[in-house]
């Protein structure tokens, strides 16, 4: 009778550490998330910037930058769907690294310690972005091991626990590429 | 910098000449160390002929051979040490000034205790403390200081008290290229610093969580704790981690680094001493040449971590 009630209340026990082992996982998928979103926004904050101080040189970039604005308007609507934000910061790397790959044909804006203070903060920007992103990724990782190795794994669809998706590796196995003004 | 090729003229034109009469002294005190060494050999053969063959007398003779073998001996390192000081001041310090004029040397200097505590490298707290050979300067950007460290824990085992060595070696501080504002630890995986113990109960832990990296080839160097997990990423690039794999590789598997207060700390265990004249054996070019690179190794560390790369926000 003892016995019984013995192997229920470990029973139980592990069933809590398994669970509260499994919640710890999640909410560090949600934290790295909300870092990775501190440095979006720190990304997005420095495009006014950016703009003003190119627009006076890249005289034949005016497409380039036209599209630049536009994106970030669109990313300025309050509201947006989570997959809807992943697709434009997106486009916003890929448009970034268009105009980091233009600045190469204009000496004298590559010069001014404008753009060069700038430079130096888009890329520190840059590579926060990456490493939030690749702490995501490894917290995400961390979370799935949770709800699918066994016996977690049952606990896990108990309490309705999903697969979270990873962030675009593509962007940030190669290493942000940041021009070298030597 | 000064380009090695350069040296042999340089030690042709400067070095050889002051070597002369350093190598008068040194073999006059190389002669002091072989007769102290002697006489205590002389010393054991009495006390062994004496306890064997039961001679009071030959186990007399041993007591006093002895003690003028300690005299000896004495007097060998009192003159080993005034030696070793004019010899850093003489030719240790032109070296460091061909390799850079702008290099500031002290023999007798060394890092901080509290510097080398704070980079968290060797946690367990040293009972004696010491070092020479304190180098400090700037290259292209990074300003960097090195020197010689040796810290022991005094460990006793009932009554008997031995020194145990933490760490002796090369210990470097340079400016890192980065802003940050917490602190990650890259220990060599042969040399853990947390266990179970001190994670629980040591201020020095709180806060810190493993960090888990991507590079496998990394993750079977090094064991990475941090108290920001974006931060450790952002110093620790993929790009990064590959430095520090060859780091290890052109020093020691025992490397460690640290990232504390916008400075890299690097610990490197060295057996040999840095900057030490030879006493056996004759002071050449060769043993010149020797000091001339280790200073050389600590720029090609500078470089191969790209430390002058400042392409962020810190000057």
């Amino acid at each position: 009778m003892y016995i019984a009630i013995g192997v229920l209340v470990v029973l139980l026990l592990v069933i809590i550490g398994l669970y509260n082992s499994l919640i710890v996982k999640k909410n560090a998928v949600d934290n790295a998330f909300f870092s990775m979103d501190v440095m979006l926004k720190k990304r997005h904050d420095l495009i006014p910037q950016l703009l003003d101080t190119v627009k006076g040189y890249m005289q034949h970039e005016k497409e380039l930058l036209n599209n630049l604005t536009r994106l970030r308007q669109q990313m300025d609507l309050p509201q947006l769907p989570v997959n809807e934000k992943i697709k434009l910061e997106n486009q916003l790397q890929s448009i970034l690294q268009q105009v980091r790959v233009q600045v190469e044909n204009y000496p004298d804006l590559k010069a001014s310690a404008n753009f060069l203070k700038l430079q130096g903060a888009i890329n520190e920007t840059e590579e926060q972005l990456a490493a939030s992103r690749r702490f995501y990724n490894a917290a995400v990782n961390d979370y799935h091991n949770g709800i699918q190795t066994f016996p977690s794994s049952i606990i896990a669809s108990m309490a309705g626990m999903v697969r979270k998706e990873y962030f675009a590796v593509g962007e940030d196995a190669k290493e942000v590429p940041v021009v070298n003004f030597k | 910098m000064s380009p090695a090729s350069d040296f042999t003229a340089f030690y042709e034109k400067e070095l050889r000449e002051l070597l002369l009469p350093l190598e008068d002294q040194r073999k006059k005190i190389k002669k002091w160390g072989v007769y102290g060494f002697v006489l205590l050999g002389l010393a054991i053969v009495f006390f062994i002929i004496g306890t064997t063959s039961q001679l009071p007398a030959a186990i007399i003779i041993a007591i006093v051979v002895f003690v003028a073998a300690i005299i000896v001996l004495i007097l060998f390192a009192n003159r080993l040490k005034k030696f070793t000081g004019i010899f850093k001041t003489q030719i240790v310090s032109r070296i460091v000034a061909f390799i850079n004029p702008s290099l500031s040397y002290s023999p007798e200097r060394f890092i901080a205790e509290a510097d080398y505590k704070k980079s968290g490298l060797y946690l367990k707290s040293s009972d004696r403390y010491k070092g020479d050979d304190y180098v400090e300067g700037l290259h292209d950007k990074t300003f960097f200081c090195f020197s010689e460290l040796h810290t022991e824990e005094r460990v006793s085992s009932g009554k008997n008290t031995r020194w145990e060595t933490i760490f002796k070696g090369m210990f470097i501080i340079a400016d890192f290229n980065k802003n940050f504002s917490g602190r990650t630890y890259v220990w060599s995986e042969n040399k853990p610093q947390l266990n179970f113990l001190n994670k629980l109960f040591s201020s020095f832990a709180s806060g810190l969580e493993k960090v888990k990296l991507e590079s496998p080839d990394f993750e079977k160097r090094f064991i990475v704790y941090s108290n920001d997990q974006v931060e450790a990423r952002y110093i620790l690039t993929p790009s990064f981690m590959e430095r520090l794999v060859r780091l290890q590789q052109m020093t020691s598997t025992d490397t460690s680094m640290s990232f504390v207060q916008t400075n890299i700390h690097i610990a490197i265990p060295m057996n040999k001493e840095l900057f030490e004249p030879s006493v056996f054996k004759a002071n050449d070019f060769s043993r010149l040449e020797q000091f001339r690179s280790t200073i050389q190794i600590v720029y090609e560390i500078i470089d191969e971590l790209k430390l002058n790369e400042r392409l962020w926000t810190k000057e």
